[in-house]
C-alpha cells in the first residue's frame, strides 16, 4: 500500500500534476506519525500509511496555511473520513474540487490517540467514528450522477478520490451506531437538564483556552475568529467558567451540521474535554431536524448556513 | 542540615496538618483520565506512579486568569482599585526536577525590569517539594538541556524514593529547611541503612547541542534560513505547547465587564497565536505560522539564555506530548545543531 502511495505521489510530482503531496511520515524515532509536505519526487520514500495516521490533513488545504498554498497545487493523502471534510470545504466554497488531487486511502481504522498504539489495531483503541465507518473504501473514478434540476451536466459526488490506494476493505457498519460516544449520548439524554448542565460545566471548566480544538479543525477556517474580536468582546478570553462556557458553546454551534465527526478537536484537547460528544450530539440533532449528514455531498450546503426560499419556517422570510 | 526520612504514611499527616492551617497542597492526581498538578485534600487522591503531569505547576505561581484591578464609573467620577493579593502557603509536592528548574526562569522574567508583585508574592509562599524521577518517557529530554532526573535546581526540598515506601529528604533552600524543621514529627531522622530506587535513565539526544544552537540562532543571517518554513510548516498555531510549558510566561491584559464597572484581568497568552503580534495598523510582523514557531524556539534557546542566567527550556517534553501534529522540538534542536 505504501509503495503504491509513493509511486503515485512520485508520478504526480514528476508530471507536475501536483506541486506538493500532503501526507504522513514518521517522526525521527519512528514511534509516531506526523504531517509531511513532499515537494521533491525523490522524497516520496518519506510517505507512510498505517493505523497511527490519525490526523485529518485536510486542515492544510484551508486558507489559513498561506505558505502551503504558495507551494502550488496540492495532492492530499486522505482517508474516507478526511474526504468527508474536504467535501464540506468544497460545498462551502473554500476549495475547488479540481484544485486538489485526492489520494483516497482504503482504511482499516486508526487509533484514537497515537500513544495508545502497542503494535496492534484492536477495536478498544479505535475511536467511535471507526466503529461506524461507512467510508472505508473511497471511490474512483468520480461517479457521474444524472443532472439535477438547473444543471446542464451531471457532476461528481463527494467521497470520490482521484486515485484509490490500497486493497478493498471489507467492513459493514452496524445498523445502530455503536461505540463509546453513542453510549454516552444515550446516558446523558436520560439525565435531567440540570444534571446535563452540571456535566458540561464540569468539563468546560477544565478548558485552558489554548484553542487547539479550533486550530486543528479543518472547518474552523475564519480569517478572524469571533473569540479574537474585542470591540466588543463577544467571547471573554479569560479561562474562567463564563469565558470557557461561552467559547465552547460558540464552537459547538458553529460546527452544528458542518462537523464530519473526524474527532480531531477531542484528540488535540490537552485537557480531555469530550468534544466528540458535543459534536456527535449536534450531528444527531441536525440529522433529526433536517435529514442532513455533513460530508456526503459537495452540492448540498449545510442547513445552518443556507438561506432557502422554500424554508417552511416563515420567521425567516 | 542532615537528610531526613519521609515515610508515605506520614505524608497523609502532612497534608492534614497543612490543610488545617489553611495551606494549599498541590500534588499529582488524576483528572479526566490523565495526571495533573492540582490541589488535593487527602493522601489517597495523590498519584505516585506517574512520569510527569500534563500541566506544569506554573499556574500556582502565575495563574492563567488573574484580576489585577477593578474600576467603576459614577456621577462623581471614576473609581480605580488595585488588587492586593495575600496568597496562601502553597506546597507543591511531587514536582519533577525539570519543573523545579523552571521557577528560576519565571522569577527572572517577572523581576527583570518591573517587579511583578503578583508573581513574587505567590512564589514567596510556595514550597517546591520535588521527587526525583525514577521513570521517563520518550519525550523527556532534560539531560539534553543539561539538567538531570535528580537535579536539585529550583527545588526547596528534594525527595528520592526508597525501596520501602518512603523518601530521603534533602532540604536545599532556607525555605525548605524551615519547612522540614517545622514538621519535625513528620520528617524523621534518616535511617543508617536504606536503599534508593534507581534514577531514570534519560538519554542525552546525540546531535542536539544547546551551545551550538544558541550560536547559530545568534547569527542574524540565519533568521531567514529556509529551514524554518520546512521544519515548522505543520504547526497549526494553537497554544497547547506554550500553555503546557513551564517557562512560557507571556500574558495579555483585558478589561471585562460593562462600560460602568469591570475588572482588569491578566490572562495567559501565546506567541503561537496569529493575533499575538498583530499591530493596530493591520501589519503583522509574524505573518505566517513558521515565524511564530521560530519565535518560540528563539525565545527558548537564544533570547532567554542571552538575557538571563536561567534556562528557557528545561526539557520536560510537554510541548512534544501535547502537540496535535507532533512537532517535536528535539528534532528541530538536532536539525539546527546540524546546520553548518
Amino acid at each position: 500500500m505504501e509503495n503504491q502511495l509513493r509511486q503515485k505521489a512520485k508520478e504526480l510530482l514528476e508530471k507536475g500534476e501536483a506541486k506538493v503531496v500532503i501526507g504522513y511520515g514518521w517522526n525521527k524515532r519512528k514511534t509516531r506519525t506526523t504531517p509531511v509536505f513532499i515537494t521533491k519526487p525523490e522524497d516520496v520514500e518519506k510517505l507512510v500509511f498505517n493505523p497511527l495516521c490519525v490526523n485529518n490533513l485536510s486542515l492544510y488545504l484551508t486558507r489559513k496555511f498561506t505558505d502551503i498554498k504558495a507551494l502550488g497545487k496540492p495532492a492530499i493523502v486522505a482517508k474516507g473520513c478526511d474526504i468527508k471534510t474536504i467535501t464540506v470545504l468544497i460545498s462551502e466554497s473554500q476549495i475547488k474540487r479540481e484544485d486538489v488531487v485526492i489520494l483516497g486511502m482504503t482504511c482499516n481504522g486508526v487509533v484514537y490517540k497515537q500513544e495508545l498504539w502497542k503494535g496492534e489495531l484492536k477495536p478498544e483503541i479505535m475511536p467511535t467514528k471507526c466503529h461506524n465507518c461507512d467510508v472505508r473504501n473511497p471511490q474512483s473514478p468520480l461517479p457521474t450522477l444524472p443532472p439535477q434540476v438547473g444543471e446542464e451536466k451531471g457532476g461528481g459526488r463527494s467521497l470520490a478520490a482521484d486515485f484509490v490506494i490500497g486493497e478493498k476493505v471489507n467492513f459493514t457498519p452496524p445498523d445502530t451506531p455503536a461505540g463509546m460516544v453513542f453510549d454516552k449520548i444515550r446516558d446523558l439524554d436520560k439525565k435531567s437538564g440540570e444534571e446535563r448542565w452540571g456535566f458540561w460545566i464540569e468539563h468546560f471548566n477544565r478548558c485552558i483556552k489554548c484553542y487547539a480544538c479550533r486550530q486543528i479543525c479543518p472547518l474552523c477556517y475564519c480569517d478572524r475568529c469571533i473569540a479574537e474580536k474585542n470591540m466588543p468582546q463577544w467571547i471573554e478570553t479569560s479561562a474562567h467558567p463564563r469565558g470557557n462556557l461561552a467559547w465552547n458553546l460558540k464552537r459547538a454551534m458553529d460546527l452544528a451540521g458542518r462537523c464530519t465527526f473526524c474527532g480531531e478537536c477531542e484528540r488535540a484537547c490537552p485537557v480531555n474535554i469530550p468534544l466528540n460528544l458535543v459534536n456527535q450530539k449536534m450531528a444527531l440533532v441536525v440529522k433529526d431536524a433536517f435529514g442532513h449528514r455533513a460530508g456526503y455531498d459537495e452540492k448540498v450546503h449545510p442547513p445552518m448556513i443556507v438561506f432557502n426560499m422554500e424554508d417552511e419556517e416563515d420567521f425567516i422570510k | 542540615m542532615a537528610n531526613k526520612l519521609l515515610k508515605k504514611e506520614n505524608l497523609g499527616k502532612l497534608i492534614d496538618t497543612l490543610s488545617g492551617e489553611g495551606s494549599i497542597f498541590v500534588a499529582p492526581r488524576m483528572d479526566a483520565r490523565q495526571v495533573v498538578y492540582a490541589p488535593v485534600e487527602k493522601m489517597d487522591e495523590i498519584v505516585f506512579d506517574y512520569i510527569i503531569p500534563i500541566n506544569s505547576f506554573k499556574e500556582f505561581l502565575f495563574p492563567q486568569t488573574e484580576t489585577v484591578a477593578a474600576f467603576s464609573i459614577h456621577k462623581e467620577g471614576v473609581d480605580l482599585r488595585g488588587v492586593e493579593i495575600e496568597p496562601k502557603e502553597t506546597v507543591i509536592f511531587g514536582s519533577r526536577p525539570c519543573d523545579a528548574a523552571s521557577v528560576a526562569s519565571l522569577r527572572a522574567v517577572f523581576n527583570w525590569d518591573f517587579k511583578d508583585e503578583f508573581y513574587n508574592r505567590r512564589e514567596d509562599k510556595a514550597v517546591v517539594m520535588t521527587v526525583a524521577c525514577t521513570k521517563a518517557d520518550e519525550s523527556c529530554f532534560c539531560t539534553t538541556v543539561n539538567l538531570t532526573p535528580d537535579s536539585p535546581n529550583g527545588s526547596d526540598i528534594l525527595l528520592k524514593e526508597t525501596n520501602d515506601n518512603g523518601y530521603i529528604v534533602e532540604a536545599l533552600t532556607d525555605k525548605g529547611k524551615k519547612f522540614v524543621e517545622r514538621f519535625n514529627n513528620i520528617f524523621t531522622p534518616q535511617p543508617s541503612a536504606f536503599s534508593l530506587q534507581p534514577i531514570a535513565d534519560v538519554k542525552h539526544i546525540v546531535g542536539a547541542d544547546v551551545k551550538k544552537i544558541q550560536e547559530w540562532l545568534k547569527d542574524t543571517k540565519n533568521y531567514e534560513n529556509p529551514i524554518w518554513a520546512e521544519l515548522a510548516r505543520k504547526c497549526i498555531g494553537c497554544g497547547a505547547c506554550t500553555f503546557a510549558c513551564p517557562t512560557c510566561h507571556c500574558f495579555d491584559i483585558v478589561d471585562e465587564g460593562s462600560a460602568f464597572e469591570g475588572e482588569r484581568i491578566k490572562n495567559w497568552d501565546a506567541c503561537q497565536f496569529e493575533f499575538f503580534t498583530l499591530h493596530t495598523s493591520g501589519h503583522n510582523p509574524r505573518d505566517t505560522q513558521y515565524k511564530r514557531w521560530r519565535n518560540r524556539f528563539m525565545c527558548k534557546f537564544n533570547f532567554y539564555p542571552n538575557k538571563f542566567s536561567s534556562r528557557g527550556c528545561v526539557g520536560c517534553g510537554r510541548c512534544i506530548r501535547v502537540c496535535p501534529v507532533r512537532l517535536d522540538i528535539t528534532e528541530v534542536m538536532e536539525e539546527v545543531s546540524n546546520q553548518p
